[in-house]
């Protein structure tokens, strides 16, 4: 229910014309439950844009949106516009008529494509989803057809991002919740429970990387399948489906668009005491803690640890900041036999009484890492409140009374929701517990360059390639410190790229003698007559100081001379984040040419380049057979 | 509720939807004012089923001709629960 007294405050902000207005809009937004709430919110934002109610902080970039579809898009359209827009998300929306958007698709003139879309939201018509002969026909017919049906809607998607190179968003199809069949709906193929499941399925493993689901199937069985649809909304407004669904749609469109341009969080920080196990360790002893099958709530902790230990599977790191003894702490990790996580699984442990603000800035520091991709996770909302006030970019969750509740709690929090799965996020855990082997080798090397020698490091240089498009979108949209332009590009984006002869792009792994870093560096660079210009040039931070850089550099003269070119022209554009690389291309010999607010452009002549000299062996370079 | 009562409550709902401030009147049409397309109309009628509680029957809605006759029905059904 909407709460009249907020309603009403938000009312006077607005009167007065205060800025906290946007705050408490975006933040009712988030809390709001239903359709007519959402509507409202979002008549009052456009009450304020039209009294011009200053905001504060960034002005986004809006993104063109397109959506289409078998129904009407009204009002949809409406809450996509007013979650984008308070979530830093704003889009310019471009509506598609009522079930015109097979036509919209296949004209080349239509208007679709006069908008320019960046993005296309298409629900195609649920309609056409159905088998059309008869419930008894054979299982080949009714899998043919729904093959075709599949493929049909891959080539929609396909046509639009040919001709624009949009990323599309395409809803599935909600299975019936009526009782029609009885049980025998799922003992054919022919029936539009199955039929549906089947293209459901079939359309989210054969989806190339432009293509993303808005799983409809999904969030109709969340939210219960019966008042999903409303079959009046059908026939007197053409909706997709009931207005209670509506605002969960709108949300996870608008949660898709995000993830185009955000990575998900790296680092799970977690409290020990009633978070891993029930129980204060150092109160109750480590026989005292309740942990493993012995008990309900014993039990329960033990699955959250099993659960978190499946995100650590999938890439997350996970890290411990704990108010303890540092040796009691880790005891329990060390000695406890239900325990699932282990000293190894955590890349960083810090017990001790410092405030977890610090103890967070410290591992972000050690690890390399923006405090923006940590998650902190705590039973006590004191702990989460001072994480909040001090060290506000780390994203939070407050765990509830219930530690059975532990993993739904985590589970649909969105932090970690993988975009495709690389197989390098496996094996990240090992990547930075090497990394603290390398801090102890650097303690002790007399010089920098007797330690980079005793590395061993190899490298190895590779144009982009299809294969690892995932990885290197990944870099591009994830680096944040080491990163001269800040340009994203999705996997789709890359794609086209890979495609244009005026560009150059490459990457680069290092490997040494603690192990694999994987892919960490990335060079794009675009031909102009005899000039190469520096598109973007980014870095992990892992590998920081590790000469890659130098390698780099020397790589990209190579290519640009090859091609004849005279000079290489980079530019540094200023982000909060970057700040290490201001300076970077005078350290790398560069002349500066020009600086203005928001750029410096800085150039070097590569007729008479000398490669620099670094300690990494390139054992492949780019453009060049193995 | 009789009409009167569910037009003051009505006017709050209208409040909330549009822009600009309608006075809700019973010889008041859609055709009145500039922002109550058909459009607006959809997320009108939802915030109204949930202010009232009501549940209106396919297509009756369309079938009224002002904001009184609006308000007539949803006194009709209001006596329904």
């Amino acid at each position: 229910m909407p709460d009249p007294d907020a309603e009403h405050n938000l009312q006077t902000l607005l009167l007065e014309g205060r800025p906290e207005f946007w705050d408490g809009l975006k933040l009712r937004t988030r809390e709001a439950a239903d359709f007519s709430e959402l509507f409202q919110l979002s008549s009052l934002r456009k009450k304020a844009e039209a009294r011009q109610l200053p905001k504060r902080g960034a002005v986004h970039k809006k993104t063109r949106l397109a959506l289409l579809g078998g129904y009407s898009l009204y009002p949809l359209h409406e809450l996509v516009g007013h979650l984008g827009d308070t979530e830093g998300t704003p889009c310019e929306l471009w509506l598609g008529d009522f079930d015109n958007y097979i036509s919209e698709i296949m004209d080349e003139e239509s208007g679709l494509y006069g908008f320019e879309p960046q993005v296309v939201l298409l629900l195609p018509a649920e309609h056409r989803c159905k088998y059309t002969g008869a419930l008894s026909d054979s299982r080949e017919a009714q899998r043919a057809e729904a093959g075709r049906v599949v493929d049909s809607l891959l080539e929609l998607a396909r046509k639009i991002h040919t001709k624009t190179h949009a990323e599309v968003i395409m809803t599935n199809f909600m299975l019936p919740a009526r009782r029609d069949l009885g049980a025998y709906r799922s003992r054919t193929l022919g029936s539009d429970w199955s039929f549906r499941k089947w293209v459901n399925l079939e359309l989210g493993f054969k989806a190339p990387p432009y293509l993303h689901i808005c799983d409809l199937e999904f969030l109709a069985a969340r939210h219960g399948g019966i008042s999903a649809r409303d079959e009046r909304a059908w026939f007197e407004s053409k909706q997709p489906c009931s207005a209670a669904l509506l605002p969960d749609v709108a949300r996870e469109v608008v949660h898709l668009i995000q993830n185009l341009r955000r990575a998900p969080k790296k680092v799970l920080v977690l409290d020990l005491d009633n978070t891993l196990w029930g129980g204060v360790v150092a109160d109750d002893g480590m026989d005292g803690i309740e942990i493993g099958d012995t008990s309900p709530r014993g039990e329960a902790f033990k699955a959250f640890q099993k659960y978190i230990a499946t995100l650590k599977q999938r890439g997350t790191l996970l890290a411990v900041a704990s108010k303890n003894d540092h040796a009691v702490a880790a005891e329990v990790f060390e000695k406890h036999p239900e325990m699932v996580l282990r000293l190894n699984d955590i890349v960083s442990f810090k017990a001790n009484w410092e405030p977890k603000s610090d103890n967070l800035r410290q591992m972000a520091a050690e690890l390399n890492l923006g405090l923006d991709s940590f998650v902190f996770v705590d039973d006590n909302p004191a702990e989460i409140e001072i994480v909040r006030q001090f060290a506000p970019e780390v994203a939070t969750i407050l765990l509830g009374p219930d530690p059975s509740e532990y993993v739904g709690q985590l589970q649909d929090c969105r932090f970690f929701e993988p975009r495709s799965i690389t197989s390098e996020d496996a094996g990240r855990t090992s990547q930075y517990r090497s990394e603290s082997q390398r801090q102890a080798l650097l303690a002790v090397a007399a010089d920098m360059d007797a330690y980079l020698e005793s590395l061993g490091m190899e490298g190895s240089i590779c144009e982009f390639t299809p294969v690892d498009v995932p990885r290197v979108s990944q870099l591009i949209n994830k680096s944040n410190q080491f990163n001269l332009t800040t340009r994203r590009r999705s996997e789709a984006d890359l794609t086209v790229l890979m495609t244009d002869p005026a560009y150059v792009g490459f990457s680069v792994r290092l490997r040494d003698r603690f192990g694999d870093h994987g892919l960490i560096s990335v060079m794009i660079g675009r031909q102009e007559g005899e000039t190469m210009h520096i598109d973007t040039w980014l870095m992990s931070c892992r590998v920081l100081k590790r000469q890659v850089e130098d390698e780099v550099l020397n790589e990209l003269a190579r290519l640009a001379r090859s091609r004849d070119c005279t000079r290489l022209e980079g530019i540094y554009r200023p982000t909060p984040k970057n700040g290490m690389v201001r300076e970077f291309y005078l350290k790398m010999g560069f002349n500066l040419v020009y600086r203005d607010e928001t750029s410096t452009r800085y150039e070097l002549p590569i007729e008479h380049y000398q490669p620099r000299p670094t300690r990494i062996k390139i054992v492949r370079r780019a453009y060049e057979p193995i | 509720m009789n009409q009167s009562e569910v037009l003051a409550k009505l006017q709050t709902v209208f409040d909330n939807v549009f822009l600009e401030p309608v006075a809700l009147t019973p010889a008041l049409t859609a055709k009145d004012v500039p922002e109550w397309d058909s459009l607006t109309h959809i997320s009108l009628l939802v915030s109204v089923e949930k202010a009232f509680s009501v549940r209106f029957r396919v297509g009756e809605v369309e079938q009224t001709r002002n904001v009184g006759e609006f308000a007539d029905l949803i006194v009709k059904r209001m006596q329904e629960r």
